[in-house]
């Protein structure tokens, strides 16, 4: 699940130090999947199991969400990288060949099941070659059906990178499609067409089954599917505008999108839509709204009465100030969520401009994380983070034991300011004046007081550099911008540390903002992601995990939690582990 | 009639009636100055007095905010981990926003910061960029505003279509998209960089958006000045026009520019209140009143101290401003409210 983003993303998460949510999320809870995807239909999802929950969910009605973004970041497929936004347009409008067991248990929740494919993809030639067979009676909004070739012209859609930009780059990395010195694709896109019998020959159609032919072994592929493999077709692609208008082949369509404060994005029933041919949406109420440019605190005064029509009103997060209020109330148990969320808080230390790992060390040692977590919520902010890599995930994750003993001596939460200046003595050359880039926002701002505190107490200057939402990652990119210490956050993109060591620790991984690069620790990530033995696999990612914390290519600030609430009679109430989201797929009126 | 001059003069009054003994027991009035007669009409007025006595002790506090701190022994930068809770998301201890002996008037929320120490560092930011943007605006427009009504023509035009320009901009844009690269360029001119440098950007960008209003209007009263026999007599004399400039015209204008100034000073408060909010402020972790004041709305629910203390603070600002405001101009030109 991708990068934490701007401001203007959809989460008012009351976790925010310097953590905002954009980028797609994978989930945490162990896979029970093997690398061959087992074959596995698409139970029925009627999620039962909710932590609570109003009634039974019924048919009819409308559901509203309550939002303090002013839109939603894209619907464009190929696009879409927000955990949220793919839970939601998921369960509305956008099929795709595999997806998630709609279940609020950890471990069915994260498992894959099948949703446009007849099973969960069969692999051959030692995991290069995925074929997936095409549901009958599977149909756009208009009334034509969805076919292979829509598939594969989705797919193609990610590589016009000059139009269909910031999504998931998957199809670029794994399809085999030669690629230029640069390290550009050969392909550039359906738009353009130069290139385009390299793309066929990697995704070709036969009738309703669709084979990718893969550069490398990716046992885990049937998972990769997930995110931007979804159907678009070519004679109502509009390019860029697809993202405000996409065609449906879900439940519902789009009736009106309107962005800004008082804007809405209204779903409606799509008649089109088969249900034989989806077992795994439920499709109970009869229109969805997104409302935006809400004020929070006024959202939560709202959520909170649940007065009139907010009676069938969700959040996607509570502002720290209404925490206290929710949480210690019995009254509101059955319909207020607190959950882990998908994502790891960190900050990146730039091991370019800090090559030292002694320093790095030392950073890490100085921070007075305690401070930095009551800031952020407190217990509702999350726990301790001791690496990239978050329980949640699964088999994938070990504890590192980074605060307790893996730098020579434990270290406490609020940070150890003797044992510190040790290891800055040791270091010998460590800067005495670092800057801190952060997104800003009120609480980030009173967190990176708490890291003015921390660096004060060994020696060391550091200039808090708070940078507009919208451009953070923008700026922090660019290695000429940035600086020392990078605040960042990361969730996998399904349930396997490939998605979360690779992208963050390797150059070529697309969010190496540590500028980590050394050739033996990518032979060894190299050899992580295409061992095909699960269980070996897993040990290997934990290994890693513990290297890259005692390294220090990140301060690990906290493994993020998430509190939501929903109206009074909405349901079920439980956080669906796949995306940390709200069970939109099964979620219904109940009164 | 002769204008507002600045000298006293001194008549001696011959007793009509009597003889010329009488004329020797004549008393010679001292004449006052227009500034001395207002002030004697302002001292009258009891409500503005106590109001210029509170804005006195506001900017004393302001001023000697470190002092005052270390008497009642609070911080602004220190937390306070034992003054929050961290099972209830950060909410302070106790009511009234954890006040306690240590914290008389609460901590913040998620940090236990002090409340009174980053009231009082807050507000001495807040008047001193308040302050400095209030004089330069005057000061800009003052000048501005004269030239532009003395001169008439084609200078006159000219700066009318300037002010028009500047007046169609919208302010907080500009304000937020120029932020970084001013503030960069700020900093290469030799501003130390940070806040000093910050600082210097809101002040700059505050007066150079707002000297268009005060210059508006003292175009006008220069109009119509400069058509008055005082100031036609004093060209015939063979005045300069920097004479007639500054003896004849400015000395007629103070009163418009009090009463501006004392209604801006005020507004600028609350404008880098906004500013505070939208990051362009101080960088942490110093503190801001105007951020103080947005967001305690969050917190209004379970905190109200935080709206009311700040906010409080505010209306009694603007209050005593506007107040002292209108007395000025009352001082100054008691026919002034009644045309």
């Amino acid at each position: 699940m991708g990068k934490i983003g701007s401001r203007t993303g959809i989460a008012v998460v009351a976790a925010a130090a310097g953590a905002l949510l954009l980028a797609a999320c994978g989930g945490g809870g162990s896979s029970t999947e093997g690398a061959s995807g087992a074959a596995s239909a698409a139970p029925s999802a009627a999620a039962s199991e909710a932590a609570g929950g109003a009634g039974t969910p019924q048919q009819g009605g409308t559901i509203t969400i309550l939002t303090n973004a002013e839109q939603l970041q894209t619907m464009d497929p190929q696009v879409i990288y927000t955990g949220e936004d793919l839970a939601f347009l998921g369960a509305t409008i956008m099929r795709s060949l595999t997806t998630y067991q709609m279940s609020a248990d950890n471990n069915e929740g994260t498992s894959l099941v099948a949703d446009m494919a007849t099973d969960t993809g069969t692999a051959s030639n030692g995991g290069k070659t995925w074929q997936f067979t095409l549901k009958d009676g599977i149909k756009w909004e208009d009334g034509k059906p969805v076919t292979c070739a829509d598939v594969a012209y989705g797919v193609s859609r990610t590589f016009a990178t000059d139009i269909i930009a910031g999504g998931p780059t998957y199809a670029l990395v794994y399809l085999d499609i030669p690629t230029n010195e640069d390290g550009s694709s050969q392909y550039k896109g359906p738009y353009s067409g130069e290139g385009q019998e390299l793309f066929d020959k990697a995704v070709s159609c036969d009738g309703n089954t669709i084979t990718f032919n893969l550069n490398q072994p990716v046992p885990d592929f049937n998972y990769t599917v997930t995110l931007g493999f979804s159907a678009v077709r070519k004679d109502a692609d509009t390019g860029a505008e697809y993202a405000d208008k996409p065609l449906s082949n879900g439940p519902y369509k789009i009736e009106s999108y309107q962005k800004g404060k008082g804007g809405k994005l209204v779903l409606v029933r799509n008649d089109q839509w088969d249900p034989a041919s989806d077992g795994w949406r439920l499709a109970l109420p009869d229109s969805w709204e997104y409302n935006f440019g809400l004020d929070e605190a006024a959202i939560d005064q709202r959520i909170i009465a649940s007065a009139g029509p907010d009676e069938y009103a969700l959040t996607n997060g509570l502002t720290t100030a209404s925490l206290p209020i929710v949480f210690d109330n019995p009254q509101y148990e059955s319909r207020r969520i607190d959950a882990f969320d998908p994502y790891t808080r960190y900050v990146a230390i730039d091991t370019v401009k800090v090559p030292n790992e002694k320093c790095r060390q030392a950073f890490g040692v100085a921070l007075n994380r305690e401070a930095l977590r009551t800031i952020a919520g407190g217990k509702y902010a999350g726990d301790y983070a001791d690496g990239l890599v978050k329980p949640n995930i699964g088999a994938d994750y070990a504890p590192t034991g980074l605060w307790e003993g893996l730098l020579g001596q434990p270290v406490p939460d609020t940070g150890d300011a003797e044992f510190a200046k040790k290891l800055i003595a040791e270091a010998g050359d460590c800067p005495t004046e670092i800057t801190l880039d952060y997104a800003q926002s009120a609480d980030a701002d009173k967190a990176a007081a708490v890291w003015v505190d921390s660096f004060k107490a060994v020696g060391i200057t550091l200039k808090p550099n708070p940078i507009e939402p919208g451009q953070y990652y923008g700026i922090v990119f660019d290695p000429e911008k940035a600086h020392e210490l990078i605040t960042a956050g990361w969730g996998p993109d399904w349930p396997n540390a490939s998605t979360v060591i690779p992208p963050l620790t390797t150059p070529n991984g697309g969010f190496d903002l540590s500028r980590w690069d050394d050739q033996a620790w990518n032979d060894q990530v190299k050899a992580a992601s295409q061992e095909l033995d699960r269980a070996k696999q897993a040990t290997m990612w934990q290994a890693l995990n513990t290297d890259a914390a005692k390294k220090m290519l990140v301060i690990p600030t906290r493994f993020g939690r998430d509190q939501r609430m929903a109206g009074t009679k909405v349901g079920p109430v439980y956080s669906w582990p796949a995306y940390g989201s709200w069970p939109y797929a099964a979620m219904g009126v109940t009164g | 009639m002769h204008g507002a001059g600045a000298t006293p003069v001194t008549i001696t009054v011959a007793t009509p009636g009597i003889g010329p003994q009488a004329g020797a027991d004549a008393a010679s009035i001292q004449g006052r100055s227009i500034w001395q007669i207002a002030w004697s009409r302002f001292r009258r007025d009891r409500v503005a007095m106590a109001c210029l006595i509170l804005l006195a002790l506001f900017i004393l506090v302001a001023v000697f905010a470190p002092i005052i701190c270390s008497w009642f022994g609070v911080d602004p930068y220190e937390l306070d981990p034992t003054a929050i809770d961290p099972d209830e998301a950060g909410k302070p201890i106790g009511p009234w926003g954890g006040a306690s002996l240590a914290h008389p008037l609460g901590v913040e929320w998620g940090t236990g910061r002090d409340i009174l120490a980053r009231l009082l560092f807050g507000l001495r930011i807040s008047l001193l960029i308040a302050f400095t943007a209030t004089f330069l605006t005057t000061a800009i427009g003052t000048t501005i505003g004269i030239i532009s009504g003395y001169s008439r023509g084609l200078v006159d035009s000219a700066i009318g279509r300037m002010m028009d320009l500047i007046l169609a901009f919208p302010f907080l844009l500009i304000i937020l998209a120029l932020s970084g690269a001013l503030t960069e360029r700020i900093t290469a001119l030799g501003v130390p960089e940070g806040n000093a440098s910050r600082i210097t950007y809101l002040i700059i960008v505050l007066s150079v958006f707002g000297w268009p209003y005060l210059a508006r209007i003292i175009r006008g009263q220069v109009l119509s000045l400069r058509e008055r026999e005082f100031v036609e007599s004093a060209i015939a004399s063979g005045a300069g026009t920097g004479r007639i400039l500054f003896t004849e015209i400015l000395p007629n204008l103070w009163a418009p520019i009090l009463v501006y100034a004392t209604l801006t000073l005020p507004a600028y408060i609350g404008t880098e209140a906004v500013l505070s909010f939208l990051g362009v402020g101080l960088l942490p972790p110093e503190p801001s009143f105007g951020v103080m004041l947005s967001e305690s709305v969050k917190y209004f629910t379970l905190v109200p101290s935080y709206l009311f203390i700040p906010g409080t603070v505010l209306v009694i600002l603007v209050v005593t401003f506007n107040i002292v405001g209108d007395a000025v101009r009352d001082a100054l030109d008691p026919r002034a409210g009644r045309q």
